[in-house]
């Protein structure tokens, strides 16, 4: 409307004035005009001065001015003021089409209708007047576009099943297939919703730089009415068979705001977790922490789904998947206890039937007595506590039990700090006699690396210190992994408020900065606490006789909560403690014939990354077969090795990394990544303005939708590059000059008779 | 380790290296083998200790004390070096047995007392010093993991006791039989246990068990008699019968129960501070003590 309005007042639409430079183009007779108009004005002003009648100084200062304007109006027009443009010449300038080939295309949000019907009825439809005109003045060139981007002679070739929109790539692509030819711009049919990890930012530089102007055609709605999305789900990569995981999970939504949805987790079909959300204000995301157990060993393909509802937009993006590594495999925990206690029988008991747990028990029973459990042959830890880094290093866990500083050499003291700085290893401290500082932990290597603030104790603070306690949750524990000890978060906070009392002799009520408090007593004493340090973790756990939560009279005989408590925090403890070699992909989850990238990471037994290790890929495909795949050093960072492969068969590949130094075997790892038409397209799919308003504005192109696309063929005359011709616009007969001039005169004769000058 | 011949008598143990790095719960240092060499020093310390014992202990008690939060607070007050309540307080049951009455207090409080102080002195536990005898059918019962019961061939116990040991041994207590001699009183075991954990049985402990070898190398079971039983010339009180040491296992084959039969070892804690009572049998018997509670609580 505003446009119509500004087109019949200015002759023009805005663009051409945007586009145009302004110039006049008097004749000497024009100029000659201009002088007697110059004069006429004159004489108005002097007539206007001299003589009074019965008029007022600023009844004289009005008309004055509305003569003189009406002067200037017509002296304007004598000027014959022109817009110069640059317009391209017809046929000789080439046209770049991309269109979209994404299955986000397919999505039903333009009147019930899919965007690509768009694409056909305007560019592949014989009839459409946009296509025509367009042909009629450029070579248009199509290319179709999704992760990557090909030429097409016809757009109903396309199938829009593409699973990526790479949209920097595929103008860069397009600029660089035509830079050989004028090129007046690029026309960009697309929702904009680009899924590339690299930003748009680099691949518009080239069409700066030569002035391509990009014209994207945005297809969708900004916002869908009504639509539910899981929106992000985090998983850890791998885990132990067993393991109880408490997955976080986004979902967002429009139009579905205090109804409740079903979210669910299935391994591989059978579900096996599942949560009712209420969900919160349109676009507002909902987080929901879910728990389910990994039973199954391998690498298993969980689903997180939301139950769609019949009137949705969009159903597909209602699903995330994510591979996690299901090892099926039993991790070493070295328990060091410095005296016979009640906390040793029953935490051993406790994992007991854990089949992926090892605690392997050092417990000295008198001075320079020891005893074993546990341990893998009868040379393990026969000389006590270990020596030396790789004898300790074996473990992925080590606990302190009540075992003071003081045992240790200075250069042990160190290593435990190493186990968790370096070697990437869990460590747990528990309360007693003779650890924290009442062991003399305060000054020690070990103090550094917990997460509890250990003050010197004295006969006044702490030496006596004795507490039976009660102990509650953290903000942060109510939904840890580790302190979960019933089904759902509100059974895990009431359970742990009704367990019996424990006891403390150990009072820390101080985390260091970036530590996290998990459970602690209502009068402030830390009872559970972790951080992480370097590249492993550590923990603190100053009770001294959590066996209560087994043996008191108040626990059932059968309550189970002792046990998973303990199987809990150890699991934890060691999760994500890195192995000697630790193998990675850059996705695990790719398209068919998308390049994969692998990554290891290698040490010697002391963790020291090494460079000069030969390290091989054995991949395995879907199908079976073997490809072994040299790893070279990439120079980027120490003890790091990378190669690549494509990916071209559906299903799991399994990448197993293996890496030794001369003859000595320095170990393996597997990672797996599934090959699989994703539906990445599905999600955040609501055409993306801001992204596609940018692409216009920095290459100097402008930005269209359906309603205003068959502006496009015009704007494209004035906008675009290549070949061009110079061309003036008339602007003396715009009718708003005309207006002017009249409403000047009409004006002043009105003033007049209103003031009764006439 | 800190033993009792090198803290009260500091004469080198003849022969004591005898590390065996092909058991999985060997002992890293010394074990004291069971000879007669060694018979004679062993001995020695455990009269020392129990020496000690008797002069520091108070007067005995006719009563046992049954309130966990009173217990614990005295026994606070006394301990200057931990606050809090011991680590490890050696446990009498206190079961019903009509047809004799306070059989479970044969040898109490003296033999709680000083084996408690040669535990002491000869492993590194926080143990406390006195007595603790409690009802089976007490709620606190489980707060102490080890149980000691004897003289149980007239034990009957009730449902409320059947109730609290049951428990009690499935949460993860442990049970120590001890001085009772004979078919009639080893059919009275049964039978009670029966009652108790039906779904298990006594069985035989086999001799590579670590109960046998947890700090102590046990290589024999000898049968120790009661001190009255040997001034009379003879170990035994049923006449022919051998000791034995045969358990309860539970589902995970864990030892939940040890019974000590035809053999008194709770005489000899009681009784090996006499210099005239064989060393070979107090130190056996204290040798078997310390296994059991290590092993209670370790495994």
């Amino acid at each position: 409307m505003l446009g119509s309005l500004f087109e019949f007042l200015f002759k023009y639409r805005p663009l051409i004035f945007q586009q145009g430079d302004f110039a006049f183009r008097g004749s000497s007779l024009g100029y000659l005009a201009l002088v007697v108009a110059a004069v006429a004005a004159f004489l108005t002003l002097r007539t206007y001065t001299k003589v009074r009648g019965n008029s007022q100084p600023l009844d004289r200062t009005i008309l004055t001015a509305i003569r003189l304007g009406a002067l200037g109006v017509i002296a304007l027009c004598l000027l014959r003021p022109v817009l110069v443009l640059s317009l391209v010449v017809p046929q000789e300038n080439f046209l770049g089409v991309l269109i979209d080939d994404s299955k986000s295309m397919q999505i039903a949000d333009i009147d019930d209708t899919q965007r690509f019907e768009f694409v056909h009825s305007t560019f592949a439809d014989t009839e459409s007047e946009i296509l025509a005109t367009l042909a009629d003045r450029f070579a248009l060139r199509f290319f179709r576009f999704s992760s990557g981007i090909d030429r097409v002679g016809e757009v109903s070739e396309l199938t829009y099943e593409g699973t990526r929109t790479h949209l920097g790539q595929a103008l860069e692509r397009a600029h660089e297939e035509l830079s050989g030819v004028p090129l007046s711009g690029l026309i960009v049919v697309t929702d904009g919703a680009d899924n590339a990890l690299q930003g748009l930012g680099e691949a518009l530089l080239p069409l700066q730089a030569s002035g391509v102007p990009v014209f994207p055609v945005g297809l969708g709605r900004e916002r869908f009415d009504r639509d539910i999305q899981m929106s992000r789900v985090e998983t850890p990569r791998r885990v132990l068979k067993g393991t109880s995981l408490a997955v976080e999970l986004v979902v967002t939504h429009r139009g579905y705001q205090g109804e409740t949805v079903s979210v669910q987790v299935e391994d591989e079909g059978r579900i096996v977790g599942t949560k009712d959300v209420r969900l919160p204000a349109d676009g507002q995301p909902q987080t929901v922490r879910i728990r389910f157990t990994a039973s199954e060993r391998g690498p298993r393909l969980f689903r997180f789904r939301v139950s769609p509802r019949q009137d949705e937009m969009v159903i597909q993006n209602n699903v995330r998947e994510a591979l996690i590594v299901v090892e099926d495999r039993r991790e070493k925990i070295l328990y060091f206890e410095g005296e016979p206690r009640w906390e040793v029988k029953y935490m051993l008991r406790a994992v007991e039937d854990d089949e992926n747990l090892q605690v392997v028990l050092l417990q000295r029973t008198a001075e320079n007595k020891f005893l074993r459990r546990n341990v893998d042959g009868p040379d393990e830890l026969v000389g006590g506590f270990p020596r030396t880094r790789s004898e300790l290093y074996e473990y992925r866990g080590l606990v302190l039990g009540s075992i003071e500083a003081g045992y240790f050499t200075p250069d042990q003291l160190r290593m435990i700090a190493d186990f968790v700085n370096h070697r990437g290893g869990g460590l747990l401290m528990l309360g007693s006699h003779r650890s924290f500082a009442k062991g003399g932990y305060v000054g020690t290597p070990v103090a550094e690396v917990l997460p509890v603030v250990l003050e010197p104790v004295s006969a006044d603070s702490g030496e006596n210190f004795f507490a039976e306690v009660s102990v509650v949750t953290s903000r942060a524990g109510a939904s840890h992994a580790s302190t979960l000890i019933a089904e759902t978060e509100a059974a895990s906070v009431e359970r742990w408020r009704t367990l019996p009392p424990v006891t403390i002799v150990n009072p820390i009520t101080e985390v260091k900065p970036g530590a996290t408090t998990l459970l602690r007593t209502p009068e402030g004493l830390i009872v559970l606490a972790f951080q992480r340090y370097g590249a492993g973790k550590s923990m603190a756990f100053p009770v001294q006789d959590s066996w209560m939560w087994q043996m008191h009279a108040d626990v059932p005989v059968d309550d189970m909560t002792h046990e998973t408590f303990w199987r809990r925090i150890l699991r934890w403890l060691i999760a994500d403690v890195p192995d000697q070699v630790v193998a990675s992909v850059n996705q695990d989850r790719v398209d068919p014939n998308e390049l994969v990238t692998v990554l290891a990471e290698v040490g010697d037994d002391n963790y020291e990354e090494l460079n000069n290790s030969a390290v091989v890929a054995i991949v395995t495909d879907p199908s079976g077969d073997l490809v072994e795949l040299p790893m070279e050093w990439t120079a980027e960072r120490d003890g790091e090795y990378r190669t690549t492969f494509t990916a071209g068969e559906q299903g799991f590949y399994e990448v197993r990394v293996e890496a030794s130094v001369g003859d000595e075997f320095l170990g393996e790892d597997a990672v797996y990544v599934q090959v699989a038409s994703s539906d990445t397209e599905f999600y955040d799919s609501t055409m993306r303005l801001p992204l596609l308003t940018r692409l216009a504005e920095e290459t100097g192109g402008r930005l269209y939708t359906p309603a205003t696309v068959n502006e496009l063929p015009d704007d494209i005359q004035y906008v675009g590059g290549g070949v061009t011709v110079i061309e003036d616009r008339e602007l003396w007969d715009m009718p708003v000059l005309l207006l002017l001039l009249v409403s000047l005169v009409l004006g002043e004769w009105g003033y007049r008779r209103f003031r009764g000058l006439a | 380790m800190k033993s009792v011949s090198q803290v009260l008598f500091p004469v080198r143990v003849d022969g004591a290296a005898t590390l065996s790095p092909d058991e999985p719960f060997s002992i890293l240092e010394h074990h004291v083998r069971f000879g007669i060499g060694r018979i004679a020093l062993v001995g020695m310390t455990l009269a020392g200790a129990g020496l000690v014992a008797l002069t520091a202990a108070p007067e005995i008690e006719g009563e046992p004390k049954q309130d966990f939060r009173s217990l614990m607070a005295e026994r606070s007050k006394t301990d200057e070096e931990r606050p809090g309540p011991k680590e490890f307080y050696f446990t009498r049951g206190v079961y019903s047995s009509p047809w004799r009455w306070n059989s479970w207090a044969i040898d109490f409080p003296k033999a709680d007392r000083q084996f408690m102080a040669a535990v002491n002195t000869l492993v590194d536990i926080n143990v406390a010093d006195h007595e603790n005898a409690i009802r089976l059918d007490d709620p606190d019962l489980r707060r102490f993991p080890f149980l000691y019961i004897l003289e149980i061939e007239g034990m009957l116990l009730t449902q409320a006791e059947v109730t609290g040991l049951r428990d009690y041994l499935l949460a993860g207590g442990f049970l120590v039989v001890d001085d009772f001699w004979g078919e009639w009183a080893y059919a009275n075991l049964e039978q009670e246990m029966r009652r108790v954990i039906p779904e298990y049985s006594i069985v035989e402990i086999p001799s590579n068990h670590p109960i046998f070898n947890t700090v102590y190398r046990i290589e024999e079971i000898i049968q120790v008699p009661a001190i009255g039983r040997y001034y009379g010339g003879v170990t035994t009180e049923c006449y022919g019968c051998d000791a034995f040491t045969s358990g309860i296992f539970d589902d995970e084959g864990r030892l939940m129960v040890v019974i000590n039969g035809n053999t008194d070892l709770g005489d000899a804690w009681e009784w090996f501070e006499r210099p005239e009572y064989p060393l070979q049998f107090s130190s056996f018997a204290v040798q078997m003590g310390v296994n059991f509670i290590v092993y209670a609580m370790s495994h």
